[in-house]
């Protein structure tokens, strides 16, 4: 492999953090925590579970709920499908209508979509052109069969934070309206008030805040009574919820890493905020640079900009070579698909194509930015050239 | 995606990107920058003895070459210089860029230098990509297609 000298793909996974690996290292082997945290019949399974309790209360702690609430999952793709299918099922008898954002990420859509085969009907919310999303159209389309809201705070490809306690008050003046929100993206780039906001679900990853890929957490509020039906049967353990031995060294990891970024990323985001603007800045004055959702309402580490006059896929095979970067272009076959987030903000086909996402993180700096910048210049530079347009 | 040796290597110099004017070039294009495909080829066609004008650089205006070209419609006239310009794919340029190597030199014809099978398999393109690859030889035939009559 080629390795590129630059990582911007901080959004698709970060890499884990030192201090995090080593808390994870203490729990592989025979000196460590490498015991079944579920049996409770020896030291070893005590020592491991201790652990897993402990990294419970980081998790929580960092998105302001309480140990209980945390439910282990393998990352925030099942936790988005057990609490949309979970609670979905739960709630049946009083309903079958669910609200959406028509830009939320595949793991919310796709379960939607599922559930609309089964009956159920789906509302999908279009943002406005900032990507953005008025907690007033959220109340417009809630309904009496409404069990369940579902929006994601920070949005993978745009970045743009939405207003998810004004959904939580909402939600809950409309009798009580279930709220998930997948927060993948959210931690140690944002404030997250579980509790505080009423939420119901919250959906969390690892492997976006420095931690292990593999592991994830629902966050279930006991505090609001909130029930789902388990869709993986087994041990019994998680309160029955998702069954299957808890893999100490993952959640311990996730723990570490959840409590390093709740402790740093006040700090962090604006140092990394001065790296995206710069990196804005310098892409801006290419001219024929558009910058996708609200710069105001979006999260410090994260820029998606489309270049006009220049074909995406060559585009990112110019740049590929110096920087790691995302594009606005799913490779579903040979032949690319615009994002649809894009498309859903108004971005005609050949823009969503033509962008490209660059997501700073802990380790970035200055120097990345200034070599990434260099590289997108003299890309867009000179695929313009051959295009035939003025560069 | 992926690409083979040959389509970086084309797709990362493309040598024979630019335009070529003035008296004895002829110009054709097709597909459109909406649709995500558009190729332009600009071609520079002479009797064989002016084509041995020394080779000018690559993506240099070659308009002053233009006035040395004793301008002929006969089928042995030879392309002196092939420019190409196109909004695509790596695939794309890289095989309109190859074209315009192959092709100058050699005989001014109405067909590329290769089948668009055989381009697709030199460069390792997608079956899903042929279309774009007929729109390459759109272009050239539409350079090379008889000037109308007034």
């Amino acid at each position: 492999m080629n390795r590129p000298s630059v990582y911007l793909d901080y959004a698709a996974t970060t890499p884990v953090d030192p201090r995090v690996a080593a808390c994870m290292a203490e729990c592989l082997t025979r000196e460590g925590a490498f015991g079944n945290p579920g049996s409770s019949s020896h030291d070893y399974g005590d020592a491991a579970n201790e652990r897993v309790e402990a990294a419970r209360g980081q998790v929580a702690a960092a998105v302001g709920a309480a140990p209980g609430d945390i439910v282990w999952t393998s990352g925030a793709t099942e936790a988005n499908n057990l609490a949309l299918f979970g609670i979905a099922r739960y709630y049946q008898t009083q309903g079958r209508h669910l609200v959406t954002v028509r830009t939320e990420h595949k793991a919310v859509l796709d379960p939607c979509r599922e559930l609309e085969r089964s009956g159920w009907r789906v509302t999908y919310l279009e943002p406005d052109r900032t990507g953005l999303v008025d907690p007033a159209r959220v109340a417009d389309a809630l309904r009496p069969d409404t069990v369940l809201v579902s929006v994601m705070q920070v949005n993978n490809e745009i970045g743009v934070i939405q207003d998810v306690a004004a959904i939580a008050r909402l939600c809950a003046a409309h009798g009580g309206v279930r709220l998930h929100v997948d927060a993948a993206q959210s931690v140690g780039k944002c404030a997250v008030e579980f509790t505080r906001w009423g939420i119901d679900a919250l959906s969390l990853s690892a492997h976006k805040a420095y931690g292990p890929k593999g592991v994830g957490a629902l966050a279930v509020s006991r505090q609001r009574g909130v029930h789902l039906q388990a869709l993986q049967l087994g041990g019994g353990q998680e309160r029955g919820l998702r069954s299957g031995t808890v893999p100490t060294h993952q959640v311990v990891g996730m723990g570490a890493a959840f409590a390093l970024a709740a402790t740093e990323w006040r700090d962090e985001a604006p140092r990394i905020a001065q790296l995206r603007d710069r990196l804005w800045e310098g892409m801006a004055a290419l001219g024929g640079v558009l910058r996708n959702g609200e710069a105001d309402h979006t999260v410090a580490h994260l820029l998606n900009v489309s270049f006009a006059d220049v074909e995406g896929e060559s585009l990112l095979a110019a740049v590929r070579p110096f920087i790691a970067v995302s594009t606005g272009s799913a490779c579903a076959s040979a032949v690319r698909e615009p994002s649809y987030v894009l498309r859903a903000l108004g971005r005609d086909e050949r823009l969503a194509e033509s962008s490209l996402r660059f997501s700073l993180g802990r380790f970035s700096t200055v120097a990345e930015v200034e070599l990434a910048l260099t590289t997108v210049e003299r890309a867009v530079r000179r695929l313009r050239r051959i295009g035939g347009r003025p560069p | 995606m992926t690409y083979n040796e040959l389509t970086r290597r084309h797709f990362e110099t493309a040598a024979h990107a630019g335009l070529l004017t003035g008296p004895g070039t002829r110009r054709g294009a097709a597909g459109s920058r909406a649709q995500g495909t558009w190729v332009q080829f600009d071609l520079l066609i002479g009797a064989v003895q002016v084509c041995a004008t020394p080779v000018m650089g690559a993506n240099r205006q070659l308009a002053g070459l233009s006035n040395q070209i004793e301008s002929s419609s006969d089928s042995r006239d030879t392309l002196c210089a092939v420019r190409f310009q196109a909004f695509g794919c790596p695939h794309v340029i890289a095989v309109a860029d190859w074209v315009a190597q192959q092709s100058e030199g050699s005989e001014a014809r109405p067909a590329l230098p290769e089948s668009v099978a055989a381009l697709a398999l030199r460069f390792a393109v997608p079956t899903e990509k042929l279309g774009r690859l007929l729109l390459i030889e759109d272009a050239w035939i539409a350079a090379l297609a008889p000037p109308s009559l007034p």
